[in-house]
């Protein structure tokens, strides 16, 4: 799935990252528990989470995950958008809860 | 194999590097002052089992020593009932406080005694050392060692706990400085730009930077974010090192287990602290070497193999 999708989809905003028609997701990993994150080491999958802090973009960063989707409309504070532009990962934000961003992106095909 | 080559061997180990004479000595030790008989000392060595007493003066100064060998000679003088003062040792051996492992070794195998009585600076007696102490305190070392080896081709002969090649020079060095979680991964970031210049696939790149970040959050959640990472990359294989000053890991055990964390709930909050860190890595590794203890500073030593991909 392209990550043009998934902005239209759960009604997203990009504030981090450009060119998402080209950057493709096969698989999604939604938890706010980084070590769990972690363990999954797979680098083609979208991260959903309701973290802010700087670790989500390390954590992406250390598993080469092209995107985050951050849910529930968090305010991201600016050295975290930073930093996903300085390290190259897309930052996504939806006001969908992660059950309900999770949900509409399984039902269109985006596998776990 | 002489005792000189197995102290370099310990050394090579790099186990009993945080073991000093206060860790090692049994701190319940029996004495008897200058005035006392020697019929006293030799009451006292057969009750406690002991072949030698320490004799310290009114303020606990080591003044001399009486062992079992005295105690003969003085039965066969018939000088039972005289003080311990005119037969004792006044010319002890002894070992200081914060004297290292190497050091009590030797003193062993230079002095040939059963027991080296341990002193203060002020050369006050704070405990003693047998043989049955070091013995006890190289079994205790192994409980503060973790090893889990995916290759299994360990054996005794080559089997170094921790690398070597660390005590000269690493490829990559990097100062862990963090207040809090907020630096937290910048240094396994740079490790992971470092190994991919290094020109490593990008799979076993990924496993060691998720576990050199693993064990920084772990220096900033546990060790007041005090520490250093470095790696050795050379022939397909990526050896990273991390370490902090403490407070240590009490049990390893334990903090192996999944879901083991003693981490506060503001970590939690952050995403970390669900223990999964150690487990994490013992995951992504193909070696894992914990060296630790309560009080004392950690090293975790990670291994990953490229040609495993």
């Amino acid at each position: 799935m392209k990550l043009s999708e998934v902005l239209e989809i759960t009604g997203a905003t990009c504030i981090a990252g450009e060119r998402l028609e080209d950057i493709e997701v096969n698989h999604a990993f939604a938890s706010d528990l980084m070590s769990d994150v972690l363990a999954m080491s797979r680098p083609d999958t979208l991260l959903i989470t309701g973290l802010t802090t700087p670790q989500i973009i390390r954590t992406a960063q250390m598993l080469d995950l092209p995107a985050i989707l951050v849910v529930r409309g968090k305010n991201v504070p600016r050295d975290v958008t930073d930093l996903a532009r300085a390290t190259g990962i897309v930052l996504l934000s939806t006001h969908d809860i992660m059950y309900v961003a999770s949900g509409k992106l399984y039902a269109r095909g985006l596998s776990g | 194999m002489s005792l000189e080559q197995s102290v370099e061997a310990l050394r090579y180990l790099g186990l009993f590097s945080s073991l000093d004479a206060s860790s090692v000595m049994s701190t319940a030790a029996h004495a008897l002052h200058p005035e006392d008989r020697v019929a006293a000392a030799r009451t006292l060595m057969r009750e406690k089992s002991i072949s030698g007493v320490p004799i310290v003066d009114a303020d606990f100064r080591l003044v001399g020593l009486i062992s079992v060998s005295k105690i003969i000679e003085a039965l066969a003088d018939g000088r039972l009932a005289d003080s311990v003062d005119s037969v004792m040792t006044r010319h002890v051996i002894v070992l200081h406080l914060h004297d290292t492992f190497e050091e009590i070794l030797s003193c062993f195998e230079r002095f040939k005694f059963g027991r080296f009585p341990v002193i203060e600076e002020d050369g006050k007696l704070v405990g003693m050392i047998t043989d049955t102490d070091v013995l006890s305190a190289i079994i205790r070392s192994f409980y503060s060692v973790y090893v889990h080896d995916q290759r299994r081709t360990m054996t005794l002969g080559s089997f170094s706990a921790l690398s070597k090649e660390f005590e000269n020079s690493a490829d990559f060095v990097h100062d862990i400085s963090s207040t809090g979680l907020e630096n937290a991964g910048e240094g396994s970031a740079r490790l992971k730009a470092f190994l991919q210049g290094k020109g490593f696939g990008e799979s076993v790149v990924r496993r060691a930077s998720v576990c050199a970040y693993e064990a920084e959050i772990n220096v900033c959640i546990h060790a007041g974010g005090q520490g250093s990472l470095r790696a050795i990359a050379r022939d397909g294989e990526i050896i990273v090192r991390v370490e902090d000053k403490g407070p240590g890991i009490e049990n390893i055990d334990l903090a192996m287990k999944e879901g083991w964390s003693t981490a506060t709930d503001a970590i939690r909050e952050l995403g970390f602290g669900a223990g999964m860190g150690l487990p994490n890595i013992r995951r992504f590794s193909d070696h894992l070497v914990i060296i630790s203890g309560k009080d004392k500073p950690t090293k975790v030593e990670m291994i990953f193999l490229a040609d495993k991909e």
